[in-house]
């Protein structure tokens, strides 16, 4: 659900009108939490300061339980990051096939530490709770599409399709 | 019928709905059971793993297998076990698990000594960790002035956030992360905002939060002389455990008192206790502002008194055989006397006096239909903390303020003047807000209400189901106790007999008639008919500055003494530690202490102010006398005497009753265009609190809080006694008319809320 950091306006009436209908369509304003920071990191790349508090008080929780969810949820991001997410599984079944490889391998492509945007801006490399793929091990996602199993060299090729633009989810 | 399940073959008794945990801490078989996420006071989560018992089937389908006990409701006959290996390696290799991350740091932890952490790892036997990885490590956060964190001591229990978030309904602590990198505290660093944040001091069974406060002063809890006390800070009463060494206080803790606070305190109670150790506290006697002995303070004070022209002045904050031995001494010289500054005071007192047996807060947290009236966290935070229990339960909760206060926000919030809810009070017997409950309870501010209004709520409780009940608060220990003498008219006529100069000396006890007290105005007009104040007391105060003679007493952990709460609940507390001063040799001689071995360090700080009667009632060769007159008084209003270590005794309905025929002054009339004062206070505020360092950094700032929608920069309201200019505060959720300001400010002005008042705004530039 990642997409480049943009800076579309929270004041931003048709973005507003959007997370109110959302609001409006469930049981309960609280309920609405998890589809509403969908959207909002749609539109601003990832959950800011200012997100989080329009996020609370759009469903009437504290900014302390959009966080506890929003910390909870590895899908939810709180920083920038690159142009594409790669989101590498490290839990049990992935970890037993060789995650810790392709989690090494991938961030030293990136040439920055794992939640970092790399340097050219292309990439940001997160490790991941189970994704359901365990039979897929070791397993990955790119930003929307689910990828596995994945070796070194399937990696280095997504790797330079990442970085020269040409990857096309499938 | 006795219900029992067997643990290792052994009885346990239990009470239906008691898990097997409950019951066998409660049995005091803890020692068989490890648990760390289960708390008596917030229940079973099953999150920690620890607490496993074998329990065996009685068919032969289930084979044995291991449970956990916080999850196992008691049953009739059910057979347990810890004692058997694999129940002892599922214990020791949980706790493993649970300290994989736990850093090796008792010997600089806070918690050492006192942590649940420490005696279940040692109780189970885990003593070498198998695993050497790296461990997790957090950044720990700034959590203000009370609370100490210190995260990578977490087992996770989760015990924090479900006392902050679920019992206490704070907003602003929280748990974030998943999996093993899970954390707990606010969304930024900053103080916690709850009024009962120091709880999580207790109920965190590990080092992540500790007192702040008492780290400044440390010693291991082993050293520490701790006793039974009760929290001078409110009408509540809560039982508390101080802890001292080497003759100052260090810390405050809860003590369990099912009926009032339960396992918790308010961080006013918790924190507010630096008043003892504060350098303003006056610890020798002080005759025309130059240290004295007391011999010579006794001497002086004495003839002073045989003159027969002093006037006595008792206090609220002052237990009751203090004022009853005040009361005595007045009454051996036929001396004027009041418990209390003002008439409006008075009033008030005898109001909340004249009202039913109060719920006690056990009581309120049972309640479903519940009525605050007035901002109760800021005067009794306990109080609210057991109708946020009763919310919990589905209680439906009505707030009858003139702003939206934090319980307000938790229930139908009712903005409303002074006067308005005055008269909303007297309507309540037939408001939807009470009707259909099993049990209604309503609960006031009682300064917020004032005379009329408490009139006005005994009034409705009468037209109420008999099973109502209602209960008024101040922010006075003892105002209950006090109030016993505050029969009808007599401050009224202490100030006569200094008006009509009959009386020329007051001798005053824990008050502040020229300070922040209720009436002080009025005082300052008379000081001048003065010839001398003396004045008994533990903290610094105007009138203490401007008394002739200052006489100090101990504080409350250092004595003995009774408090009666706003049930008429009269609770014991006994000395826990001996204050240790700096006094001038010589000033030893004749004070009848005995002399203090090896030099200037005298083992006995000042004395309690009943030894200081004592004393004047001897040298006024009434001492006989005086004794009778305050154990007959004593044996008036309390027959048995409590124990420290119980749940107290109430005073009889029959004493209560001789004040439902009090004379009610009526509240001033307001028109809707004139402006309106209430009373603002916080939590943390109160007399002694209000010299903790610590917790009154944290107060609000002073000023006049109003509706928005003034556009004044300061202000001046205008009194009787005096006038006041302060900034203007704008409060988006103040109700338009009203101006609430502090007690100090009242004082000033000579004004009660609920009064009108006229303003000066200065427009802003
Ligand atoms: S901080 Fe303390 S109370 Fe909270 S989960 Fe960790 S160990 Fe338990
Ligand atoms: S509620 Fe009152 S008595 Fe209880 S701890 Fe707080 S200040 Fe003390
Ligand atoms: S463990 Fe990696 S997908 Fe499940
Ligand atoms: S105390 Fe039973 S699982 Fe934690």
């Amino acid at each position: 659900m990642s997409s480049p950091t943009s800076t579309v306006d929270l004041k931003d009436a048709s973005l507003l009108a959007r997370l109110q209908d959302l609001v409006a369509a469930s049981p309960v304003p609280e309920a609405a939490i998890s589809e509403v920071l969908q959207v909002l990191q749609k539109a601003r790349g990832y959950i800011d300061e200012e997100a989080l508090r329009l996020a609370a008080s759009l469903t009437g929780l504290s900014p302390v339980k959009v966080e506890e969810l929003c910390t909870f949820y590895s899908l939810v991001l709180r920083e920038p990051v690159g142009t594409h997410v790669l989101r590498i599984c490290d839990s049990i079944a992935c970890h037993m096939a060789g995650a810790q490889d392709i989690l090494t391998q991938a961030r030293q492509h990136s040439g920055v530490d794992l939640g970092e945007v790399s340097r050219s801006g292309k990439l940001t490399v997160i490790p991941h709770v189970c994704i359901g793929l365990c039979d897929r091990a070791p397993a990955l996602m790119v930003d929307d599409q689910a990828l596995g199993p994945v070796d070194t060299q399937t990696l280095t090729r997504l790797l330079a399709q990442l970085e020269a633009d040409i990857w096309k989810p499938s | 019928m006795k219900h029992v399940f067997f643990l290792d073959g052994q009885e346990i008794p239990f009470i239906p709905g008691q898990n097997v945990l409950e019951a066998a801490i409660a049995a005091g078989k803890d020692q068989q059971i490890p648990y760390f996420c289960f708390h008596p006071a917030l229940g079973s989560l099953g999150a920690c793993r620890q607490c496993a018992v074998k329990i065996y089937a009685h068919d032969s389908k289930h084979p044995p297998r291991i449970t956990m006990a916080c999850l196992l409701p008691a049953s009739d006959a059910l057979q347990l076990a810890t004692l058997e290996d694999d129940v002892h390696t599922e214990h020791r290799e949980i706790i493993e698990l649970l300290m994989t991350n736990h850093p090796l740091d008792c010997p600089v932890c806070d918690e050492g000594g006192q942590c649940h952490l420490q005696d279940m790892t040692v109780q189970t036997g885990h003593s070498v960790r198998h695993y050497s990885g790296p461990k997790r490590t957090y950044r720990n956060q700034d959590l203000g002035p009370l609370v100490y964190q210190e995260m990578n001591r977490c087992i996770t229990c989760y015990r924090c956030v479900r006392f902050y978030q679920d019992a206490a309904q704070g907003e602003d602590f929280g748990v974030f992360g998943s999996r093993n990198r899970v954390s707990f505290g606010r969304l930024e660093d900053g103080p916690l905002e709850s009024p009962f944040s120091g709880n999580l001091v207790e109920v965190c069974p590990t080092g992540v939060f500790t007192d702040k406060v008492f780290r400044h002063d440390y010693v291991r809890v082993w050293d520490l002389q701790q006793g039974p006390s009760v929290c001078p800070h409110c009408a509540v009463g809560c039982n508390t455990t101080p802890g001292a060494r080497l003759g100052t206080l260090r810390r405050i803790r809860n003590r369990i008192r099912p009926e009032i606070n339960g396992h918790f305190l308010c961080d006013r109670g918790r924190y507010a206790f630096p008043y003892v150790t504060a350098n303003s506290r006056p610890l020798q006697p002080r005759l025309m502002g130059e240290t004295t002995r007391q011999d010579a303070v006794l001497r002086q004070l004495a003839s002073r008194l045989e003159e027969g022209r002093s006037g006595f002045l008792g206090s609220p904050r002052e237990d009751l055989q203090s004022n009853l031995g005040l009361f005595a001494l007045a009454d051996c010289l036929h001396a004027p006397f009041a418990a209390v500054t003002s008439s409006w005071a008075e009033a008030l007192a005898q109001q909340c006096l004249a009202l039913p047996q109060a719920p006690s807060l056990q009581e309120v947290a049972a309640a479903d239909r519940i009525v605050v009236i007035g901002d109760l966290d800021s005067i009794a935070p306990m109080a609210g903390f057991a109708v946020r229990q009763a919310l919990r339960q589905g209680a439906a909760l009505t707030v009858l303020a003139s702003s939206r206060t934090e319980l307000a926000q938790k229930g139908d919030y009712r903005p409303l003047r002074p006067s308005a809810l005055r008269d909303q009070v007297a309507q309540l017997a037939d408001d939807p807000c009470l009707q259909g409950g099993r049990f209604p309870v309503l609960l006031a501010t009682a300064e917020t209400l004032g005379p009329s209004g408490l009139y006005a709520l005994r009034k409705t409780l009468e037209k109420l189901p008999a099973n109502a009940r209602a209960g008024a608060f101040v922010n006075r220990p003892n105002l209950f106790g006090a109030a016993y003498f505050a029969a009808d008219g007599h401050t009224e006529r202490l100030q006569q007999a200094l008006r009509q100069r009959k009386i020329n000396h007051l001798l005053c006890l824990g008050a502040d008639p020229l300070g922040e007290d209720w009436g002080a105005g009025t005082w300052r007009t008379l000081a001048p008919g003065l010839d001398g104040l003396t004045l008994l007391d533990m903290v610094d105060s105007e009138t203490a500055r401007s008394a002739e003679t200052l006489i100090p007493v101990a504080a409350f952990p250092e004595r003995a003494g009774l408090f009666v709460n706003y049930e008429g609940r009269i609770q014991a507390f006994s000395p826990v530690y001996r204050r240790e001063a700096q006094v001038l040799h010589s000033a030893v001689h004749g004070s009848g202490f005995p002399e203090a071995a090896g030099g200037v360090k005298h083992p006995l700080g000042p004395p309690p102010p009943l030894f200081w009667l004592g004393r004047l009632a001897e040298m006024l060769h009434l001492h006989e006398a005086w004794q009778k007159r305050l154990d007959f008084y004593l044996h008036f209003l309390c027959p048995e005497r409590p124990d420290p270590e119980g749940p107290g005794v109430l005073l009889p309905d029959t004493i209560r009753a001789r004040f439902e025929i009090a004379a009610v002054p009526a509240a001033r009339a307001v028109t809707p265009e004139q402006w309106e004062l209430d009373i603002f206070r916080w939590y943390g505020g109160e007399t002694l609190a209000d010299m903790a360092d610590e917790l009154h950094s944290l107060a609000p700032a002073r000023g006049l809080r109003v509706h928005p929608n003034v556009q004044a920069a300061a202000a001046t309201l205008h009194g009787p006694c005096g006038e006041l200019r302060l900034p203007v505060i704008a409060c988006a959720e103040m109700v338009q008319g009203v101006i609430a300001i502090d007690q100090e400010g009242f004082a000033e002005l000579g004004l009660y809320p609920g009064d009108p008042v006229e303003v000066s705004w200065e427009q802003r530039q």
